[in-house]
C-alpha cells in the first residue's frame, strides 16, 4: 500500500514537470508556426500574380506587390481584403453591401463583397482552415496629424509627423492643397483650385509655424488638405477636410477592379437624415504621388456629373484613369454655400489607411504574434499577425 | 519492519531523484516560450530603410553627416518602443585576413536587454556602376552583320509618326552593341549592291540580319533589281519581292518586316517619281498581298508565280509569349506585353514554305491559326540546315521598334556578360542587432 503511494507520489510530481514542459514546447511551435505564416502571405504574390487588380477570387493567398521582391505588399491585393473591423455598408441601388475601411468623414474605400476575399476563403487557401486561426493587421508606420488651428484669414493648418511614439523630426513634407468653388451659379458642377508645396517638420516632428493659406478668407470654403512625410526611407500620409455639407455628400463605391470603376452615389441612398434632400453636382480628379515625392494631378474622363437620392435617380460612375496608387478627390456641391469634398484612395497605401483582416483574437487561449516592417508602394507600414490554435489546449505541432 | 524501512527508503530515493533531475530541467523563460523574430524585424525594418535607397546613401556618408541623424531618428521612429537596438556599418575587405571594419554606429541603448537577434544587409554606393558586356552576335557560328535599311530614296508606310531615318537610328542605338558590325543602308543603290553580294565596307555577308525600317513597304533598287524577269513581270513589282526571297534563302539572311503586311509595296522615289501608293504617297507603287506571297516562294525556292491571295488576319489583342517575357528581362528591354495584331499570319505558312515549328521563335502566343509576331527559318525538304529567316511583326501602326528589338534577341539570344559585385569600396556591410528590454 505504502509502496503504491510513492509510486502515485512519483508520477504526480514528475507529471506536472512534463506537462508544463510540453506546454512550452507546443506554444513554442505555435510562434514559428506565426512566423512562417506571416513570411508565406508577405513573400508570395497569391495566384494569379494580379488578383488584387482583378475580379476574379484568388486560388493562391499572397500579398506581395508581383512587380517587386521582398517585403513590398501590393496596394491593391489589400484593398481587396474584407475589413473586419469597419461596419459594412449596404447599397440599395447596387444591391451589395461593402466591405468598409473609412477613416473618418470623407475618407471612404467601399469594396463590394462580391468582390472582396474573406477570411474563411483566405484560410482555406492558406491551409489553416479549422486548425488554425488568425488575425494579419496592416498598419501605417508614420502618422501624419492634421488640425485647423485658424479657419481663415489666413486658413492656419498644423501638421504633425510621429512615429511610433518617436517624432519624426526634419521630415521632409509635401503637401497637396485643394479649395472648392460653389460659386458657378445654379446647377453648376464644383470648381477647385490645387495648390502644391514643400515645408519640414522642427525637432518635435512639427511643421512650425502652422502653414498659412491666406487665401481663405471665409470659413465657408471647403477644401482638402493631404500631406505625405518623407526621412530616410520612411514615408507617411495624411489628410483632412472641411466640407459645409455633413449630411447630403458624395460616396464614391468600388465597382469593378479590372475596369477601374468607381461609383458615385448620394448619401441619403445609405444614410437617410431626412427632408429636404438635393442633387449634389459633384466633379472628380485624381492626384498620384511621384518619385520626387511630390503630388501630380491627372485627369479623369466624364469627371463631372450629377447625382439624387431615391429611386429613378441612378449613381453614377467614374473610371480611374491607372494602377497606380493615388487618391481620387470628389468635390461636391449642394448648393452656392454647401459642398465639400470626399477623398479615396486608389490603392490602400495612398492615404496610409490600415487593414485589419480575420478573426476576433479576443478570448483566444494563447494567441501568438509577429511582425515585419513592409512597404506598400512606398509607405513604411507594420504587418502583424496574431495566430491560434483552433484545437483547443492541445496545440498542434 | 525491514519491508516499513525498506519503502522509506525507496521513497526517500526516488524523491531525492525527482530533486535532483528537477534541478536539472530547467523550463524556458517566458520570453523564449513565444518569441518575436527578431532576425525578420532587424532584415525588413533594414529593407524598408532602403526602400528609395535612403539607407544605401546614408552608409556611405562620413560619420558627422545629418543623414545619420535623420536614420537614428527613422529607426527610433519604425521599432516599437519596448526595442533597442545597434547599428553598425562596416567597410568590405579584399584580399588579407581581415573582411570588415566597422566604420560608424548608432544605438540607443547601451545594452541590448535579456534577448536579441542580428540581420544584415549589404548596400551598394551610389557611385558604383555596373557594366554590361553583351556577346556579339555571330562570335559563335559565323554572319554577325546587321544591315538597317535607312534608304533615302524611299518612303515609308504605316511608320506614322516617325521617319525611316529615326526609327533607323533608334534601331542602331538599341541593336548594334549585340552585333559584330552595325551597316546603316544609305540609298537603294547600297541595297543593290548588298542583294548583289558585295560587301559594303568588306564586312561579311552572308547570315547577315536585314531590318526593313519603312514599315509594309519595302526600298527597290532601279536598274537591274526593277527590270522585267528580276523585279518586274510586266505588271508587279511583285516580282521583286520574289528576288529579294531568293536572296535571303541564298545568303541565308534574316530579313525583318517590323509592322503590318510585310512587302505591301514597293519604294524608290527616282523610279516612281509619278506614282503614288493609291493613298497618295509617291515615290511608292501598291503591290498589295502578292508581295509576301512571291517573296515566300522565293525563299522556299518556288518559281515565281503571281498570287494576290491575302493571307493575313486580324487576331486583335496578342500577348507577348513566355519567352520573350523571360527576354524582357534579361535584356532589360520593356515594350507593352499586349499589342493589336492586324496582319498576323497564317499557321498554313509553316508547312507551304517549308518553316518548321519546332524552330520558329515566337514573340507573341499564337491566337488561334494566326501567329502574330514570330521569327521563322526556313529548312528545305530533306534538308538540316537552315537557309534564310523571316522576322514579321504583324502589328498595326505604329511600330515599336523595342518589339523588333527584343525579336532578333530572342531568336540569336546572345549572352550579357555582366561586372562583378563585390568590388573594393563599393559595397558595405549594415548590421542591426535588435534587443527587447523589459522582464523576462
Amino acid at each position: 500500500m505504502v509502496f503504491l503511494g510513492a509510486i502515485l507520489l512519483f508520477m504526480g510530481l514528475f507529471n506536472q514537470t512534463i506537462q508544463t514542459a510540453i506546454l512550452y514546447q507546443r506554444h513554442r511551435s505555435l510562434a514559428t508556426k506565426c512566423s512562417d505564416l506571416l513570411d508565406n502571405m508577405l513573400l508570395n504574390p497569391g495566384v494569379p500574380l494580379d488578383w488584387g487588380k482583378s475580379n476574379c477570387t484568388p486560388t493562391g493567398f499572397g500579398l506581395q506587390d508581383p512587380e517587386f521582391t521582398q517585403y513590398r505588399l501590393s496596394s491593391f491585393s489589400l484593398m481587396r481584403l474584407r475589413s473586419s473591423t469597419g461596419e459594412p455598408v449596404y447599397y440599395s441601388k447596387t444591391g451589395l453591401t461593402y466591405s468598409n475601411i473609412t477613416m473618418g468623414f470623407g475618407n471612404f474605400l467601399l469594396v463590394p463583397y462580391t468582390k472582396a476575399i474573406d477570411y474563411p476563403t483566405a484560410s482555406s487557401l492558406l491551409g489553416t482552415n479549422g486548425t488554425y486561426g488568425f488575425q494579419l493587421t496592416i498598419a501605417p508606420i508614420i502618422t501624419v496629424s492634421i488640425s485647423e488651428t485658424q479657419p481663415k484669414n489666413p486658413l492656419k493648418i498644423s501638421v504633425t509627423v510621429t512615429g511610433q511614439g518617436f517624432p519624426l523630426s526634419n521630415a521632409l513634407v509635401s503637401y497637396c492643397f485643394l479649395t472648392v468653388s460653389l460659386t458657378g451659379g445654379e446647377g453648376s458642377y464644383p470648381a477647385y483650385t490645387i495648390k502644391y508645396g514643400n515645408t519640414t517638420t522642427d525637432e518635435k516632428g512639427s511643421v512650425s509655424p502652422p502653414l498659412e493659406f491666406a487665401e481663405v478668407n471665409d470659413d465657408k470654403v471647403c477644401y482638402a488638405f493631404i500631406a505625405y512625410a518623407h526621412l530616410s526611407g520612411l514615408m507617411g500620409v495624411g489628410y483632412h477636410e472641411r466640407v459645409t455639407s455633413s449630411k447630403q455628400y458624395i460616396i464614391p463605391f468600388i465597382d469593378d477592379l479590372a475596369m477601374r470603376r468607381v461609383l458615385i452615389a448620394h448619401s441619403y441612398d445609405v444614410h437617410d437624415f431626412g427632408p429636404p434632400n438635393a442633387e449634389l453636382s459633384y466633379n472628380a480628379t485624381f492626384v498620384l504621388l511621384t518619385e520626387d515625392f511630390t503630388l501630380r494631378e491627372m485627369p479623369i474622363e466624364n469627371s463631372t456629373g450629377k447625382v439624387n437620392y431615391g429611386v429613378g435617380n441612378p449613381y453614377d460612375a467614374v473610371t480611374i484613369p491607372t494602377y497606380n496608387p493615388g487618391i481620387l478627390i470628389i468635390t461636391y456641391r449642394k448648393s452656392a454655400v454647401e459642398g465639400g469634398v470626399v477623398l479615396m484612395p486608389w490603392g490602400i497605401s495612398s492615404m496610409a489607411f490600415p487593414v485589419t483582416f480575420g478573426d476576433e483574437t479576443l478570448g483566444r487561449e494563447w494567441v501568438a504574434t509577429d511582425i515585419r516592417q513592409v512597404l506598400i508602394n512606398n509607405i513604411a507600414y507594420q504587418a502583424k499577425l496574431a495566430l491560434w490554435s483552433l484545437q483547443g489546449y492541445q496545440v498542434i505541432g | 519492519m525491514m519491508r516499513t524501512i525498506e519503502v522509506f527508503l525507496v521513497i526517500l530515493i526516488i524523491t531525492a531523484a525527482f530533486i535532483i533531475s528537477s534541478f536539472f530541467a530547467v523550463l524556458p523563460q517566458p520570453r523564449q516560450v513565444s518569441p518575436l523574430n527578431l532576425r525578420r524585424l532587424a532584415l525588413t525594418t533594414l529593407q524598408t530603410l532602403d526602400g528609395n535607397y535612403d539607407l544605401s546613401g546614408t552608409a556611405f556618408k562620413s560619420p558627422n553627416d545629418p543623414a545619420w541623424g535623420g536614420l537614428q531618428i527613422a529607426l527610433s521612429a519604425c521599432l516599437p518602443p519596448n526595442m533597442v537596438y545597434n547599428l553598425t556599418v562596416y567597410e568590405v575587405l579584399s584580399g588579407g585576413t581581415q573582411l570588415y571594419t566597422s566604420i560608424h554606429s548608432i544605438s540607443n541603448a547601451e545594452s541590448l536587454g535579456v534577448s536579441s537577434d542580428a540581420s544584415s544587409y549589404l548596400v551598394a554606393s551610389s557611385n558604383v556602376t555596373f557594366s554590361v558586356v553583351p556577346e556579339k552576335i555571330g562570335e559563335r557560328g559565323g554572319g554577325g552583320t546587321l544591315y538597317i535599311l535607312n534608304c533615302s530614296d524611299a518612303n515609308g508606310w504605316w511608320i506614322t509618326g516617325y521617319t525611316a531615318h529615326s526609327l533607323a537610328e533608334d534601331l542602331y542605338n538599341l541593336l548594334s552593341p549585340y552585333f559584330k558590325t552595325t551597316i546603316m543602308i544609305q540609298n537603294t543603290t547600297q541595297l543593290a549592291k548588298i542583294l548583289n553580294g558585295t560587301s559594303i565596307q568588306g564586312e561579311t555577308l552572308r547570315n547577315a540580319t536585314v531590318i526593313n525600317t519603312v514599315g509594309e513597304a519595302v526600298p527597290i533598287p532601279s536598274g537591274y533589281y526593277a527590270s522585267l524577269g528580276v523585279g518586274y513581270d510586266g505588271s508587279s513589282y511583285a516580282r521583286y519581292c520574289h528576288t529579294l526571297g531568293q536572296r535571303v534563302r541564298q545568303y541565308n539572311w534574316t530579313w525583318v518586316s517590323i509592322v503590318g503586311y510585310p512587302l505591301y509595296y514597293v519604294s524608290n522615289t527616282g523610279l516612281f517619281s509619278n506614282e503614288q501608293n493609291t493613298w497618295g504617297i509617291y515615290g511608292m507603287k501598291h503591290v498589295g498581298p502578292a508581295g509576301l506571297n512571291a517573296f515566300l516562294r522565293g525563299l522556299d525556292n518556288q518559281a515565281y508565280s503571281y498570287n494576290t491571295n491575302w493571307i493575313t488576319g486580324e487576331p486583335g489583342v496578342v500577348y507577348l509569349s513566355p519567352e520573350a517575357l523571360y527576354y524582357c528581362n534579361y535584356y532589360g528591354i520593356y515594350p507593352s506585353p499586349y499589342q493589336t495584331s492586324t496582319r498576323a499570319l497564317p499557321d498554313s505558312i509553316l508547312t507551304t514554305y517549308h518553316l518548321p515549328q519546332s524552330s520558329v521563335t515566337y514573340i507573341f502566343n499564337k491566337v488561334g491559326n494566326w501567329i502574330p509576331g514570330a521569327v521563322y527559318r526556313h529548312i528545305a525538304a530533306g534538308d538540316n540546315k537552315i537557309t534564310g529567316s523571316f522576322f514579321a511583326l504583324g502589328l498595326t501602326r505604329t511600330p515599336d521598334i523595342r518589339l523588333t528589338g527584343l525579336g532578333l534577341l530572342c531568336a540569336f539570344k546572345p549572352r550579357l556578360y555582366r561586372s562583378e559585385y563585390t568590388a573594393t569600396g563599393t559595397s558595405r556591410l549594415v548590421v542591426l542587432q535588435l534587443g527587447q528590454v523589459g522582464g523576462v
